[in-house]
């Protein structure tokens, strides 16, 4: 308790001494150019940026406050912070931060990421926010604010990044690799965000309608989505690509992304006759759908999120899951032909020996294995370790591979342009008996294809 | 000689508070604090202030309430909308959400007449509930404008900074969060007094402890009731718009608005039914100890290794077991518990000097 | 007809999980008049351990049988250590004591076992047959016999015994019962412990078809709730009408009303306030008459 209150005395008195110098630096500035108080987000000395290439840059870091730009490395540790469910009905979700922390340990093991010639150690911060905007705001606060990280990553949910993205856009602190395939984190009005590797929703919708256009052009689809922001990505996309098309959409259906109670809404599609489900949920809702049209004895084809490409629910929804199709940008743990791949190898053996308990085969885990890689990249990328050159980084990236369990022949590319990274990835089929998904076709690469295959009204809101 | 040992308590306690609230505030400057501790002690007032509310309706007149989230996101919705779709400035907006968390409470008061105790605590439990799931089928989304057909309740999109008006010393928008819920709590505070020790207030009383009595010496029992409803529907609602400046998003989900909910009732018991300041200290207790909990925790208890997934699902548990010991030892919260033995104490004192007098 | 006939069997097959746990909540407030906050998570807590038992290898009948006694016994413990001091207090402070209750044993539970989700092996096999295009699975017939089974022996336990006699002495006037000699304290352990076996079986029920964690309780909790406002607190009979009709209205609801089909919560909740308008003590509750 008394360290607690030493700290923030010792706090304070570094922010008085600070506001002391900064007032007389503001005192000399307003008298030159005889302006007064400007925006009333935390801006002090304006920086020139600092490009990485010599072309325009893409952040515009003239409103930063140019004594933040480094917060967060000390030394030789970068410290970072994320908010995810920890606890609550999501918190299934919490496996994804054993894997980022197994990486993390691995790395620092090593010695660190390299970020111009010096080693770092990553220091990842974690919070719980129950899937809760409002938490993930108040986190994301004492994130910057109080553990003073020097970026957030990987950040879980759709409402909840875009419920903090005027504050990372006023704080100039970069929110990278958000675990959501919302199309939102394309817009340009919000250039301190970059969405993960998870495949954006429009473009799950844009292979899997080019696969029914192929191989079952009359399909009668029937969806069912979460009722919210991310149920409505698939919803919205899926309406726009079946329309003017042989397939149709014959019933709709949306469930409360609250709970992952489904069973009276596929009862409800099962009576349509549909062949073909679309199913735009995620987690638990996803084997109890499936599970229940099992029990319907309902059989058509299904498409199911790339949220929920999971061992586990896999697992839950029993026969239910035979034959599902979805999509995934990473490598199957569950896949036994992954074995011998240096990449699988080296995540089981780290995982191992970090987290004993967890489920190694489990998407998810590797999902939160893989992103981290990605941060190593893109920090090892980065000319120069400050915020603008980090996240001008990440808008610029050229030929991202290996990062984790990615895809052995797919690459990643950001520009000025094209904002997302999960742009490559494969198109799977669950086969219940070998408990593993496999691939269909060849790896999909619609690489700076997000923009244009997404409702405008989404990807600009 | 017993009004005189009343008085003496009170002036004990007045002074213990005005100190403690000169310690605490005269040392809180929010200029010299990062914005993330000064957010929380904002969210400290609000919630106080909406505790304050329940304390009228609960402590005050004996009903009790599981669903003043549903009121608290009434008034966040109404000024979230205000200030995003037709760029209200935040004060122009806390009359309305005000006037309408009123009127809403009004709407309810008449059939919670009906139904007591228990069942009138599982009735609110279904606004609680149900709030959330209207908000996200009902309300608008920036995507509606342009697409029509969102169902999406979130706003989360909403800009933030003081006013012009307000002095320079409030440059950012923590601190103007931070002035504003604690003039909102002053008002509140005061308003509480104020009807407490008015005839009103004598009368919520009155209903609570006897209805039938209160009947006879002319009260009007339901107009009563319905007042205390709307009133504490008010200061929820109120409490609600600060959300919005403070957390700078309106979202509700079951399990959020189920949660401010219980987090009130939890403050009203904690800081002292029935008593004027309490329930609003009980509010920054629940709000500080939400964070500090998981802070404080050791990197190690004897054996056990405590990293940081096991704090975030530990510290619910330090808090739920931290609440029953204080219904043990303080079954009429801090302020009420804290009056009891102050009491108690001085009448020992005075008890040497005089013998005591008959109770 | 036939989608008509299957959403009501998906309806029954919900409500009787709502109807178990709303029994619980009716023995606990019966015997101390408390609304118990935490019998959703006392519930979680017992269907961890079955979890746990069933991986040491114990069939997941006896894994279900051992947590039920366990949660016999805790259920009573916790009557005893942490209700008893502060029976007399008032109602409020039982109420935030049994939600300080219901954070601890949710947060204790998550710690103990983990937080990622459980996989629960069925009890019996999963099966669906489909006559006249109707569809009845077996979790519906299992949770709807299990619900029948609790009812018939709550119904002998209490009616035909003499243990039962005391408990319903008990329920009806503690300070009198206790003038004629009953073990007052023991009745109200008695009802705490019921109330912990019962919810122990719903849960173990429920969850093995959907997996098992720390948030599985809570939606339930407050369907069972509002059964039991519905069918009304004192009536266990009532709890279980009442918690079939809020299964019922919520599957109905999805789809036969499309304005509100996603917040099934809407009807059930709605039902309730036009009863209680009308009968302020719920279906099946009786009124008490206060003297003045």
């Amino acid at each position: 308790m008394t360290d607690v209150r030493r700290e923030r005395r010792d706090v304070s008195r570094v922010r008085t001494i600070r506001a002391v110098a900064l007032g007389a630096a503001l005192a000399l500035v307003v008298a030159a150019c005889g302006s007064g108080r400007g925006s009333s987000d935390r801006t002090a000395n304006p920086t020139t940026p600092s490009g990485s290439t010599g072309t325009a840059p893409i952040i515009d870091a003239s409103q930063c406050d140019s004594s933040t730009l480094t917060q967060g490395v000390t030394g030789d540790t970068i410290k970072i912070g994320t908010s995810l469910p920890l606890s609550g009905t999501y918190s299934p979700f919490s496996a994804i931060l054993h894997g980022e922390s197994a990486y993390f340990s691995y790395i620092n093991s090593l010695g660190g990421v390299t970020v111009a010639g010096k080693k770092y150690k990553i220091q990842l911060v974690s919070k719980d926010d129950a899937y809760d905007a409002s938490k993930t705001s108040t986190n994301v606060d004492t994130l910057i604010n109080s553990d003073k990280v020097f970026s957030l990553f990987n950040v879980v949910g759709t409402k909840n990044n875009l419920g903090v993205r005027e504050t990372v856009n006023s704080d100039c602190v970069p929110d990278l690799l958000i675990a959501s395939g919302a199309v939102q984190w394309g817009n340009t009005k919000y250039p301190w965000m970059l969405g993960s590797e998870l495949v954006p929703y429009p473009l799950e919708m844009r292979v899997f309608v080019d696969y029914l256009l192929k191989n079952k052009p009359n399909a009668k689809i029937a969806l069912l989505h979460a009722n919210d922001d991310f149920g409505q990505s698939y919803q919205l996309t899926l309406e726009a690509l079946v329309k003017g098309t042989s397939l149709s959409i014959v019933k709709e259906a949306s469930y409360n992304a609250e709970g992952s109670e489904v069973k009276a809404q596929v009862t409800d599609l099962a009576a349509s006759k549909a062949d073909t489900f679309v199913l735009g949920g995620t987690l638990l809702a996803c084997p109890n759908a499936l599970t229940a049209a099992h029990d319907a004895g309902w059989k058509p084809l299904i498409y199911m999120s790339g949220t929920c490409v999971s061992k586990l629910l896999f697992t839950l929804a029993g026969d239910g899951a035979d034959g599902v199709i979805s999509v995934t940008p990473l490598l199957d743990p569950a896949d036994p032909t992954n074995e011998a791949k240096p990449a699988m190898q080296l995540y089981k053996q780290q995982v191992k020996k970090y987290f004993p308990a967890e489920d190694l085969l489990d998407g998810i885990v590797g999902y939160g294995w893989s992103t981290a890689a990605m941060l190593q990249k893109i920090l090892e990328a980065s000319p120069k370790l400050d915020r603008v050159s980090v996240m001008e980084t990440a808008r610029t990236l050229k030929g991202i591979s290996n990062a984790g369990l990615q895809l052995e022949s797919s690459t990643f590319d950001t520009n000025k342009t094209d904002w997302f990274l999960g742009e490559t990835f494969q198109l799977i089929k669950y086969d219940k008996a070998a408990g593993h998904t496999a691939a269909i076709g060849p790896i999909s690469n619609l690489d700076g294809k997000t923009a244009e295959l997404s409702p405008q009204a989404l990807l600009h809101s | 000689m017993n009004l005189d040992r009343v008085h003496v308590t009170r002036l004990v306690l007045a002074l213990v508070l005005v100190v403690g609230a000169a310690y605490l505030f005269g040392w809180y400057i929010p200029q010299f604090k990062e914005s993330a501790t000064t957010y929380l002690w904002a969210e400290a007032f609000y919630i106080g202030v909406a505790a304050m509310g329940l304390n009228l309706l609960t402590g005050y007149n004996g009903q009790v309430s599981i669903g003043h989230g549903a009121f608290f996101g009434l008034g966040m919705y109404t000024t979230a909308i205000l200030m995003q779709s037709h760029n209200w400035p935040f004060v122009a907006t806390l009359p309305v959400a005000a006037a309408l968390s009123f009127a809403v409470g009004v709407l309810v008061g008449f059939p919670a007449l009906r139904v007591k105790g228990l069942y009138l605590a599982l009735v609110t439990l279904g606004l609680a509930v149900l709030f959330p799931q209207l908000t996200s089928r009902f309300v608008p989304h920036d995507l509606c404008r342009t697409c029509g057909t969102s169902q999406v309740g979130e706003l989360p999109r909403i800009k933030l900074r003081p006013p012009s008006w307000t002095p320079t010393f409030i440059k950012f928008n923590d601190q103007w969060a931070y002035y504003a819920a604690l003039a909102i709590a002053v008002i509140a505070i005061v308003g509480v007094a104020l009807i407490v020790r008015s005839r009103f207030g004598r009368a919520l009383i009155a209903v609570r402890d006897h209805e039938a009595a209160a009947e006879t010496v002319g009260i009007n029992i339901a107009r009563v009731k319905v007042i205390a409803f709307a009133t504490s529907a008010l200061y929820a609602g109120t409490a609600g718009s600060c959300f919005v400046l403070v957390k700078r998003l309106a979202t509700a989900s079951s399990a959020s608005t189920f949660q401010i909910s219980i987090e009130l009732l939890v403050a009203v018991v904690v800081g002292g039914t029935a008593t004027v300041l309490g329930p609003f200290i009980g509010g920054v207790l629940v709000v500080f100890s939400d964070r500090y909990i998981s802070e404080s925790f050791p990197k190690t208890l004897l054996f056990w290794h405590i990293n940081d997934s096991v704090k975030n699902l530990l510290s619910p548990a330090i808090f739920g077991i931290g609440l029953i010991l204080l219904m043990y030892v303080l079954p009429d919260g801090i302020v009420g518990g804290g009056r009891r033995i102050a009491t108690v104490a001085i009448r020992r004192l005075r008890g040497r000097r005089t013998s005591p007098a008959p109770t | 007809m036939s989608l008509f006939l299957t959403q009501l069997m998906n309806g029954i097959g919900s409500g009787a999980v709502y109807a178990s746990l709303a029994l619980a909540l009716v023995l606990v407030f019966r015997t101390t008049g408390i609304l118990n906050f935490a019998q959703g998570e006392m519930a979680l807590y017992s269907t961890y351990l079955v979890w746990y038992f069933t991986q040491h290898d114990l069939p997941v009948w006896i894994a279900i049988l051992l947590s039920m006694a366990i949660s016999f016994v805790g259920g009573a413990a916790i009557e005893r250590v942490l209700i008893r001091p502060v029976e007399q207090a008032s109602p409020l402070v039982l109420v935030i004591v049994t939600i300080g209750m219901f954070l601890a044993i949710n947060s204790i539970a998550q710690v103990q076992f983990g937080n990622d989700i459980k996989l629960l092996p069925r009890a019996y096999p999963n099966k669906t047959w489909l006559p006249g295009n109707v569809q009845i699975s077996s979790d519906t017939l299992v949770l709807v016999g299990v619900l029948l089974a609790e009812c018939l022996i709550l119904y002998l336990l209490l009616n035909r015994t003499r243990i039962g006699l005391a408990f319903r002495a008990v329920a009806s006037n503690p300070e009198s019962s206790r003038l004629v000699g009953v073990p007052v304290g023991r009745m109200l352990m008695l009802g705490w412990a019921m109330a912990a076996a019962i919810g122990a079986l719903a849960g173990a029920l429920v969850v093995a078809p959907v997996g098992l964690q720390g948030a599985s309780m809570q939606s339930i909790l407050v369907y069972a709730f509002a059964s039991a406002a519905l069918g009304g607190f004192d009536s266990p009979l009532g709890a279980v009408v009442a918690g079939l009709i809020v299964g019922v209205a919520g599957t109905m609801t999805t789809q036969y009303l499309h304005a509100v089909h996603d917040i099934e919560l809407v009807v059930p909740f709605g039902l309730i306030l036009v009863v209680l308008l009308v009968r302020p003590s719920g279906l099946f509750g009786s009124t008490r008459v206060e003297r003045v």
